[in-house]
């Protein structure tokens, strides 16, 4: 299997699939159901999946498979379960619980709203969807690096494991709880979301407002631009702006 | 006032010479303006003032406890005495009058104490002055001053003269590195000068240490792009603790490093900010780890007490490697 399938495989599963924890949030596809929603695909080392425990209503994302949840998406390949993703293919996945079919409508909202989220062209109207949008990419491009760094990615190796004791943050001025981090440390990394409060991060990519986010996040804006107009804030040095700036990047050019 | 000193001057004059020749420039504005020593008019550069101002110069001779209780009835009377003597004699054998007549009675005397720290290398270490920032700041109403060089130090007269209240003021045997091209740069009592931004670690130094810290922070950015902040905390007392709780703040990794034991000197004073304010960081003092001085040239010294340049990058280096946050959970937050 190429090296590009096996990134883009495990950053969907592990750092995509997961932010729609929030889109359930912000929607409530989920109601007050208790319930386990699984997607899983069967790779050549065997069966990797995300599932969330749904209690109430609220998901809570667990990076494995499990045996017993009510409904199952299930990719039998990896270019099927890609292609899925990368909305190049809208043939679908075996569902298993067809026999729940509140709790299987509500998967498949929340996957066309994530995929309608992430996959926008131009920024929406509302504010409280700009900001999840934002929130979306903060969490899903920290998440993305700290996963490439663990799955072995050479180039983000060879930053993370020379690497001091540092935190990249990625933030909008009066969005705090749209903010995500990236804590580096000697090969070791974790994203974790909202602000890191322990200090000021070592380099932190912050945006004036939500607009000037979404202009980078979706490419419709110009960064050099907007650095100039002060839209967007690059606190820290700025060679390490440029280094984090390439691994949002690498991220995107796996799930994109 | 119109005296403008550069690193030019800094390569002619020693730190105690340019010391006496601003004291002197100043001097023909103000004839509050006296100077006084104990038998120490060469050593200390102060002989300059003599020769300008004869009749503004008192050497007591070899009784520097009568130089301090002098100093303190000339201020008693509107004047504006400049002591000049060895720091250990300023800081220990003068000390029953620089508190009780100077610092007592909160009298507007400048203190300067020269051949500070081990930079009076070669003349033994009853004579190495380790332990004058911790006494001197210990003094209520004294204001204690370490510049980094001669240039600083040239600000540090000016502003001497403009302060009503005691104040120490602590330089080095003969010619400092340069740390300043010229007097042109915000020198204010009580605030610190950052001479290097960084955000990795911060480097707190005064007195001949900040050269130092300039040096180990370029070079460690060139080595291994670790940013290191550099603070010239010129003032001991009253500290600039904002400029501390900031670099805590925004390095959570402290270094300070001093000509000087670690207890109570530069890194104690940073040490009690940090303490106070409650935040957490990777914490290194250095300087003498409680302990005399060897003899030897004053570079030698540094060295030895690892507070040169390679000194600083070697505690950076085992700095970095300290924890300040719980390290076991890795995995991200989904």
């Amino acid at each position: 299997m190429n090296k590009a399938n096996f990134y883009s495989t495990r950053l969907f599963l592990n750092a995509v699939i997961p932010v729609m924890k929030e889109i359930n949030q912000e929607y409530g596809y989920f109601g007050n159901r208790n319930c386990k929603v699984q997607i899983s695909v069967d790779t050549s080392e065997g069966r990797l999946g995300t599932h969330f425990v749904v209690e109430d209503g609220k998901m809570n994302t667990v990076l494995a498979c499990t045996d017993d949840a009510d409904v199952t998406f299930h990719f039998p390949n990896e270019e099927h379960f890609i292609n899925f993703f990368k909305g190049k293919s809208t043939k679908l996945p075996k569902i298993k619980g067809l026999g729940k079919p509140g709790i299987v409508v509500a998967t498949f909202r929340t996957l066309l709203k994530m995929s309608a989220l992430l996959g926008a062209k131009e920024p929406p109207k509302e504010e409280a969807v700009k900001a999840l949008v934002v929130k979306l990419f903060f969490y899903l491009l920290s998440t993305g690096i700290s996963q490439l760094n663990k799955l072995g990615h050479e180039d983000v190796v060879n930053w993370t494991k020379t690497s001091p004791n540092r935190v990249y943050g990625w933030s909008v001025d009066g969005y705090e709880e749209a903010g995500a981090y990236l804590r580096v440390k000697a090969g070791k990394t974790k994203a974790a979301r909202g602000m890191y409060t322990r200090s000021q991060p070592f380099f932190t990519m912050r945006f004036a407002d939500l607009d000037s986010a979404l202009a980078i996040l979706l490419s419709t804006g110009d960064l050099l631009q907007l650095t100039a107009e002060k839209k967007l804030i690059m606190e820290g040095a700025p060679e390490y702006g440029a280094q984090i700036g390439d691994y949002m990047m690498l991220v995107g050019s796996y799930v994109q | 006032m119109g005296i403008t000193y550069t690193s030019l001057d800094t390569t002619k004059l020693s730190t105690a010479e340019i010391y006496a020749k601003v004291l002197c420039d100043l001097a023909e504005d103000d004839e509050r303006i006296v100077a006084i020593t104990a038998d120490l008019a060469k050593s200390t550069k102060i002989g300059a003032f003599h020769e300008r101002f004869p009749e503004r110069f008192y050497n007591v001779g070899i009784a520097e406890q009568n130089m301090f209780g002098i100093a303190a009835g000339m201020a008693k009377c509107g004047l504006i005495p400049f002591t000049a003597t060895f720091a250990i004699f300023n800081s220990c054998r003068g000390l029953d009058q620089v508190h009780t007549d100077i610092c007592y009675q909160n009298l507007n005397v400048k203190m300067l104490g020269t051949h500070a720290g081990t930079s009076f290398g070669q003349a033994g270490t009853t004579h190495h002055s380790t332990e004058d920032i911790a006494i001197m700041r210990s003094m209520a109403n004294l204001t204690v001053i370490v510049p980094a060089d001669g240039t600083e130090t040239a600000n540090v007269v000016k502003a001497a003269i403009e302060h009503e209240g005691p104040m120490y003021i602590r330089i080095n045997r003969g010619f400092d590195q340069v740390v300043y091209d010229s007097m042109d740069y915000d020198f204010q009592i009580g605030k610190a000068v950052t001479l290097n931004e960084g955000s990795d670690l911060t480097i707190i130094a005064c007195g001949s240490a900040v050269f130092s810290a300039l040096q180990a922070a370029r070079e460690i950015e060139a080595q291994s792009g670790i940013k290191a902040r550099v603070l010239d905390m010129h003032t001991i007392k009253p500290i600039d603790a904002d400029a501390l709780r900031k670099a805590v703040h925004d390095t959570r990794r402290i270094i300070t490093a001093e000509d000087h034991n670690v207890i109570g000197g530069l890194g104690g004073a940073v040490a009690e900010v940090i303490a106070e304010s409650g935040m957490a960081c990777a914490f290194k003092r250095l300087g003498l780890q409680d302990k005399f001085s060897p003899i030897g040239y004053h570079e030698d010294l540094m060295s030895h007490h690892g507070i040169d340049t390679n000194g600083i990058i070697n505690a950076v280096e085992e700095l970095l490697k300290m924890d300040f946050e719980e390290d076991e959970d890795w995995e991200d937050e989904v």
